[in-house]
């Protein structure tokens, strides 16, 4: 922030109206000496507070102006180090209780120095309780006492925020104490605290001066008056802090301090309004006008002062009754921002109503455009509201809720949306645009629909101008509606609208270009990748991120990136792990970690870490996904949820859990208008779980009825072969795997391969004939080797089979030992001898290494893909060298090849996806259907 | 449960200037002694709580609320005018 006061960047401006508005000034409540002219030290107060704080909630009670925040503030600022403080300031009517809890949480970041408070961005999702957890458990880790302030908590009129705050007091650590104030009791229940002796109060009654304090106030304000004076001044105000402060400020310098005082004791009027209108007197005709002017808005800097009083000089003004301590208060460190107490700006607002009411639509009108132009869509709004104009304010609302809708303002614009008077939406077309907005952030798809025909029903009588803004918005809103039911038939009819790259000449249309394709293509990304289109997906996704991290939407970024991690022809499994830990690590950098948004991502990343065999590490992935899920959900994302949990469980031979998450992903997609994607893996494996409970029929009847397209696929014949061996017909089981192993029916990746192999040994060896079976084994080790494809030998319960195939027939010994070991239940501390002799004496842990050894990989990315450190990795490659009697990483290599512990084909995993033949099979794939997620198949 | 718009009076300690005042536009104000008497019709409770919130923020003190009873048209029970006291 420069030091010039009317200069100011936009993004300047934004940042800091954020923080304003939100009342965060964690950091800097009051910059010294500013709350100390004037103020007393109130020192029995103090404390009072140094004492409360011992305890677990203070709360500080006591109607408008009893000096309940310059008390707080005199407090903070004796700061010690043995605490650190969280200040937060409610703004008036704070209706969203997302937006006063992200205030809470970056009052206490700041407080405690954790991360850089980078502006919150909130996605619309909410979860309070959540919320309200991660907050707990922040200040559980603050070893230090963290003192939370929470300042005019009376204004916080979000529902639940009651519960949600009782909910942040029981669970609050025993470092961290919370301190409330309010002008009126508050409605959590703090029975059980006072019970417990956990409350301390402080009420009017403490508040008030006394005598003595009324003479050091007066005093301390370079006023000379009697004691009887002052007496007099204590009785007429009883005490009222507010009271004395003015009375203070009109004494100072005044003429005649005793006529003063006479004519205020001898006058009935209330105290407040009489002070008041004293002090405003006694100000010069600029400030009087600045006051009165600004009092309309919530916050003022000095280039809005000007702009709304009409002349120069305000931040001068501004920082000068601050000086003064005259109600006014700045807001943040540089003091730019200003607030006015509330009593003073209440008498304000009515005085300029009754004095200058034909002026106070203009300043409406004035105060909007400059936060339009400043980008505070809100307050412009809500300036343009309170100016009547309500076609305008319309207008406005509608062509900026996606901007407020993906910066997580859905409670806002709710709000905006209800001060309209009724029956304005008939006049106001544009509204339902808006309202659909809502109604999609609440997932009310047939109402959200109703209101875009509304929308739609009026675009003839918009004004030409405003046609297409109009016609894109709607198509944009389309999209949302046809990704959240995966509706792509709908979804193609909008394309057209927004596919071609916005060339308008106005800077308008292509900022609503900007905004709006971000959301189209993400919205269109998804929808193709759940309905299988895996390329397009992959280009409109990559394109909606990287245009949405151009032009700053934090949201579509990350919801982008969190589908991009999809394994698939396209994108190695190794690739789209790092594309999952990359989304994951963008939405920790918004706090976002815990939400839906990023739940895709987990999922796949669980997902492919299962696939690999690193159950226990998936495991971890999937509880967070479904953490992370909670609250909201797409049916799509859901299917993959569940299908990953399904493959767990089967892994872990758990086949009626594993039953109970396919049946769930069914029951998804069949929500769904288009074909989900995963869908014949979930008949697949439903069928295939079904016939290893021991109920085929049951198996059979889930594979009856199935979409042709769906039929014919591989994943569908091995689910028969499964039911065929449970049946207790191998012949019939070769006969279903047939199409696959033969490369003559489609597949969705190669994984099914492995499966389908597996089966066709298990076949075999039923039938007796051990060499058919060990080729087959033989096969599956080889096409599960590029990516490490281990769940399939467990999914198959495949022990047995591998247990037959005579070891010094492999080529992938490494591997087989790898799943072996795993499939028994890792017993890694006494490798029997004979396996011990065969595999060099290499441990499993060294043997998961060497494995890696044939690849470009280096040290740090081996350890990452093992998720060990890299020192861990050095010491095992010590010991390879060593027990290889190899010198270096390709002696290695070619000695464990001489062994049969290594295949002889070399694979790389991070060159080009171009793939090398593995195994003796070619996947052909269909060009209609579903590609292959598996890179390891030949093009 | 009485629904639709009844008539208040609310006293309150003090002598409302013109300022003040200006804040209740749905009522008129009488002085009573060092007391102020705003009257008016409130069309529901939560016009009521409206008024009471106002006298909140502006810091005034509140006496007492007292809801007098539209009159009563026919038969009635004695008093035509009962009033019921709230003590603030």
């Amino acid at each position: 922030m420069t030091s010039s006061p009317e200069v100011y960047t936009v993004g300047d401006v934004r940042e800091l109206v954020n923080t304003v508005r939100n009342g965060r000034n964690g950091d800097l409540i009051a910059p010294a000496g500013s709350a100390g002219q004037g103020l007393l030290r109130r020192e029995d107060l103090l404390a009072t507070l140094d004492h409360a704080v011992a305890g677990r909630v203070t709360i500080i009670s006591a109607p408008p102006g009893s000096g309940k925040t310059s008390l707080l503030r005199t407090w903070v600022e004796r700061s010690r180090d043995d605490r650190r403080v969280a200040f937060v300031s409610v703004p008036r009517d704070e209706r969203d209780a997302q937006q006063f809890w992200l205030a809470v949480l970056d009052a206490i970041r700041r407080a405690t120095g954790t991360s850089p408070p980078a502006i919150q961005t909130s996605p619309p999702a909410f979860d309070a309780d959540a919320m309200v957890d991660r907050i707990a458990s922040e200040l559980a880790e603050e070893p230090k006492l963290l003192v939370l302030i929470i300042d005019d908590l009376h204004e916080l009129s979000a529902p639940d925020a009651a519960a949600q705050l009782e909910r942040l007091l029981a669970h609050l650590p025993s470092s961290a104490c919370v301190v409330l104030s309010t002008r009126r009791d508050p409605r959590i229940r703090l029975h059980q605290l006072r019970l417990a002796g956990e409350l301390t109060e402080i009420r009017a009654a403490e508040l008030r001066f006394s005598e003595r304090e009324t003479r050091a106030l007066v005093e301390a304000s370079g006023v000379r008056l009697s004691d009887r004076e002052a007496a007099a001044l204590h009785q007429r105000t009883e005490g009222w802090a507010a009271g004395l402060r003015l009375a203070a400020l009109s004494l100072r310098g005044h003429a005649d301090p005793e006529r003063f005082v006479a004519e205020f004791s001898g006058s009935d009027t209330t105290v407040g309004e009489y002070l008041i209108a004293e002090m405003l007197e006694r100000q010069p005709d600029d400030v009087q006008s600045l006051l009165l002017r600004t009092s309309i808005v919530d916050r003022v800097n000095g280039e809005l002062g000007n702009l709304l009083a009409g002349h120069l000089g305000s931040e001068r003004i501004l920082l000068e009754l601050e000086d003064a301590n005259a109600f006014v208060v700045s807001l943040d460190a540089q003091r730019t921002w200003f607030r006015y107490h509330q009593l003073l700006s209440d008498f304000l607002r009515l005085e300029l109503r009754r004095t200058a009411a034909d002026e106070v639509p203009d300043l409406h009108r004035r105060a909007a455009a400059w936060f339009l132009q400043r980008g505070h869509l809100v307050e412009a709004v809500q300036h343009t509201q309170a100016a009547g104009d309500w076609s305008e304010a319309a207008r406005m609302l509608a062509d900026h809720i996606f901007t407020l809708a993906m910066e997580g303002h859905a409670a806002r614009i709710e709000t905006l949306l209800a001060s309209f008077p009724q029956g304005v939406s008939a006049e106001q077309p544009e509204l339902a645009l808006a309202f659909a907005v809502t109604e999609l952030l609440q997932g009310r798809l047939d109402e959200a629909a109703a209101q875009l025909r509304l929308a739609e029903s009026h675009i003839e009588n918009t004004a030409p101008e405003r046609r297409y803004r109009l016609t894109v918005a709607i198509a944009a809103l389309r999209l949302e509606h046809a990704r959240r039911s995966v509706n792509l038939s709908d979804l193609l009819e909008q394309i057209g609208v927004l596919a071609a790259p916005v060339t308008g000449e106005s800077t308008e249309q292509i900022e609503l270009g900007g905004e709006l394709r971000g959301v189209a293509l993400m919205n269109l990304g998804i929808t193709e990748l759940w309905s299988g289109r895996l390329a397009e997906a992959e280009r409109h996704l990559l394109e909606g991120a990287t245009l949405a991290e151009r032009i700053g939407q934090p949201y579509v970024e990350v919801t982008c990136r969190a589908h991009l991690g999809f394994p698939s022809k396209l994108c190695s499994f190794a690739t789209a792990r790092e594309r999952c830990r990359e989304a994951i690590a963008l939405a920790e950098q918004h706090g976002w970690e815990a939400l839906p948004v990023i739940a895709p991502a987990l999922a796949t990343l669980a997902g492919t870490t299962i696939w690999m065999g690193e159950f226990a590490e998936g495991e971890r992935w999937l509880r967070r996904a479904w953490k992370a899920a909670e609250g909201d959900f797409e049916p799509a994302s859901a299917v993959l949820l569940h299908v990953a949990t399904g493959m767990l469980h089967s892994a872990g031979q758990q086949n009626q859990l594993a039953l109970a998450e396919f049946e769930a992903a069914d029951q998804m997609q069949s929500i769904l208008m288009g074909e989900h994607v995963l869908a014949p893996q979930v008949s697949g494996w439903l069928a295939a779980t079904h016939a290893r409970l021991g109920t085929p029929d049951k198996a059979h009847a889930s594979l009856t009825g199935l979409p042709a397209e769906r039929a014919r696929m591989g994943e569908i014949d091995n689910a028969r072969a499964v039911i065929c061996l449970v049946e207790g017909d191998p012949t019939a089981a070769l006969e279903a795997l047939r199409g696959v192993l033969e490369a003559t029916a489609p597949v969705m990746h190669s994984f099914t391969l492995v499966e389908a192999d597996l089966l066709a040994g298990q076949a075999y060896l039923e039938l007796g004939d051990r060499r058919a079976a060990g080729a087959a084994v033989e096969a599956a080790l080889a096409s599960a080797e590029p990516d490490r494809l281990i769940l399939p030998f467990a999914m198959t319960g495949s022990l047995r089979l591998l247990e037959v195939l005579p070891r010094h027939q492999t080529a992938h010994g490494a591997l087989l030992f790898e799943i072996v070991d795993l499939l028994r239940g890792g017993s890694a501390t006494n490798p029997d001898t004979e396996r011990s002799r065969e595999s060099a004496g290499l441990s499993p842990s060294e043997l998961r290494v060497l494995r890696y050894l044939p690849t470009n990989l280096t040290r740090s990315e081996i350890a990452q893909e093992l998720y060990l450190s890299v020192n861990t990795v050095n010491t095992h490659l010590r010991n390879i060298y060593s027990k290889l009697g190899a010198r270096d990483r390709s002696a290695a290599v070619q000695r464990a090849r001489r062994l049969r512990l290594l295949s002889a084909a070399p694979f790389s995993r991070l060159q080009n996806d171009r793939a090398t033949a593995v195994g003796a099979r070619a996947i052909v794939v269909p060009p209609k259907t579903i590609t292959t997620f598996r890179r390891c198949s030949v093009t | 449960m009485h629904a639709g718009p009844d008539l208040y009076s609310i006293r309150i300690d003090g002598r409302l200037g013109i300022t003040a005042l200006s804040a209740f536009p749905a009522m008129v104000h009488h002085v009573d002694g060092r007391e102020t008497v705003l009257t008016g019709l409130l069309k529901d409770r939560s016009a009521l709580f409206g008024v009471l919130a106002e006298v909140e923020a502006l810091g005034l003190e509140l006496i007492e609320i007292r809801r007098i009873r539209p009159e009563r048209r026919s038969g009635g029970r004695g008093d035509d005018r009962s009033a019921d006291l709230w003590w603030g």
